[in-house]
């Protein structure tokens, strides 16, 4: 059951931060509330106030501008499987907002919540991590940028401090002969592995990004696996992808649970990312 | 939830029993443990243990009971404890061995650790690194404590 708590409504990021610094742990951002509270009605965590951010505006659009797409942190998962935006600049990304959890999620969900209450097993944070975007920032009196990379720190854990909002997430538009994909594998409600890749194709495989989420408890960038594909020809790429798999395999930090044995996992990583590479490539 | 850990202290066996018997110190390094009390010496404790992964709280009032005690050698103990505002229980079997290897001691731990209820669903992966962190974490502070008391 869902204890009482206090429901604040500010019109401003400025009043949002104010509010959280104010009210410190007693107090939590609350967007489309589809893992929050789940988890205030499990009784698992309880808050007294909870701040609604749906009421500032400017913060669910999605614009192009300057070779990137900037993404508004209330923006919900289905406007962003629907967005003509997203289908054109960042279409691996709409694909896999496509496949956010179920149709009741998608509508409500924003793609911000997901990304601040960073539960393991959520997806957009490993292809914004390969697609190198940097998530926007702001306090009362100041803004930063945060690379998604740099983002998360363990599970449920972000490095967003206590007072500060994520207001947009700004991803660069792919090169026009970028390619990038996201695959993910689960049997459960939720993946049990998922990866991203993203790269530039210009006779050879450049600027290769890979990431993997959900097996461990947060979402990583993989660099040694990218070093063993980076400025190899497309064959030589995909004969160093078993390697490389193996290597995200076991950067994945994988964790034995219901959704597979860490041996599991580590398999299904370089299964999905030899896969990956095929889907950017077709 | 099985946890095997060795700790290898550069310090007597006898430096290192007695740091386990007092418990101030020892309560001082298991990460989250406040308010230790010892209810009969020897035998029963009583501590809070409070625990966090992201926003999710607990804190486990907490009975430690000593079973078994071999002088020097090993300390059988259990603890249990509820937290009822989230729901949920924790149940930790423990067994503490210590060996000598010359200069040095062997402090050995098997835990078992349960955690019952709502917490659980966290997910058995994101509990079982919590609690592998937590030993880790307890083993470095005995040492450092231990050995930077030379």
């Amino acid at each position: 059951m869902l204890r009482r708590f206090r429901l604040e409504e500010p019109q401003s990021v400025a009043e949002v931060s104010e509010l959280l610094g104010r009210f410190g742990e007693s107090a939590k951002v609350y967007a489309g509330g589809t893992e929050l509270l789940l988890a205030m009605k499990e009784g698992l965590v309880q808050y007294e106030r909870l701040v609604n951010v749906k009421n500032v505006t400017g913060l669910n659009e999605i614009t192009v501008t300057d070779g990137s797409v900037t993404i508004g942190a209330l923006c919900t998962h289905h406007q962003l499987e629907t967005s003509a935006a997203l289908t054109e600049k960042l279409p691996a990304l709409k694909k896999l907002e496509q496949n956010v959890a179920n149709v009741r999620v998608r509508q409500v969900g924003t793609i911000g919540g997901n990304l601040c209450f960073a539960e393991p097993h959520a997806d957009p944070g490993t292809l914004l991590i390969a697609l190198g975007a940097k998530l926007i920032t702001e306090k009362s009196s100041s803004k930063r940028e945060i690379a998604a990379e740099d983002f998360f720190v363990d599970a449920y854990e972000t490095a967003l401090e206590a007072d500060e909002v994520l207001t947009k997430i700004q991803v660069p538009v792919p090169a026009a002969n970028g390619r990038s994909a996201y695959l993910k594998f689960g049997y459960l409600e939720r993946p049990s592995v998922g990866v991203a890749i993203a790269f530039n194709l210009y006779g050879g495989v450049t600027g290769v990004k890979v990431a993997v989420g959900c097996a461990g408890p947060a979402p990583r960038r993989v660099a040694e696996a990218e070093a063993l594909l980076e400025g190899k020809s497309k064959d030589e790429a995909e004969r160093n992808l078993a390697q490389a798999g193996a290597v995200a395999g076991r950067a994945a930090q994988a964790i034995s649970d219901l959704h597979g044995s860490q041996e599991y996992k580590e398999h299904i990583v370089g299964v999905l990312l030899k896969r990956a590479f095929q889907r950017a490539l077709s | 939830m099985q946890f095997q850990k060795e700790v290898e202290i550069l310090a007597p066996r006898e430096k290192v029993w007695q740091f386990i018997w007092d418990v101030d110190r020892f309560i001082a390094c298991v990460p989250g443990c406040k308010e230790a009390k010892t209810i009969e010496e020897g035998k029963r404790y009583s501590a809070t243990m409070v625990e966090k992964v992201g926003p999710f709280k607990v804190e486990f009032p907490t009975t430690i009971e000593v079973l078994e005690r071999e002088e020097l050698t090993h300390i059988k103990a259990q603890a249990s404890g509820a937290d009822n505002k989230i729901g949920s229980r924790m149940k930790l079997d423990l067994d503490v061995n210590l060996r000598e290897q010359g200069d040095k001691t062997i402090l050995g731990f098997v835990a078992g650790v349960d955690i019952l209820g709502k917490l659980a669903a966290l997910g058995h992966g994101i509990i079982k690194r919590k609690a592998d962190q937590v030993l880790d974490e307890f083993a470095q502070a005995v040492k450092t404590k231990l050995e930077g008391d030379r």
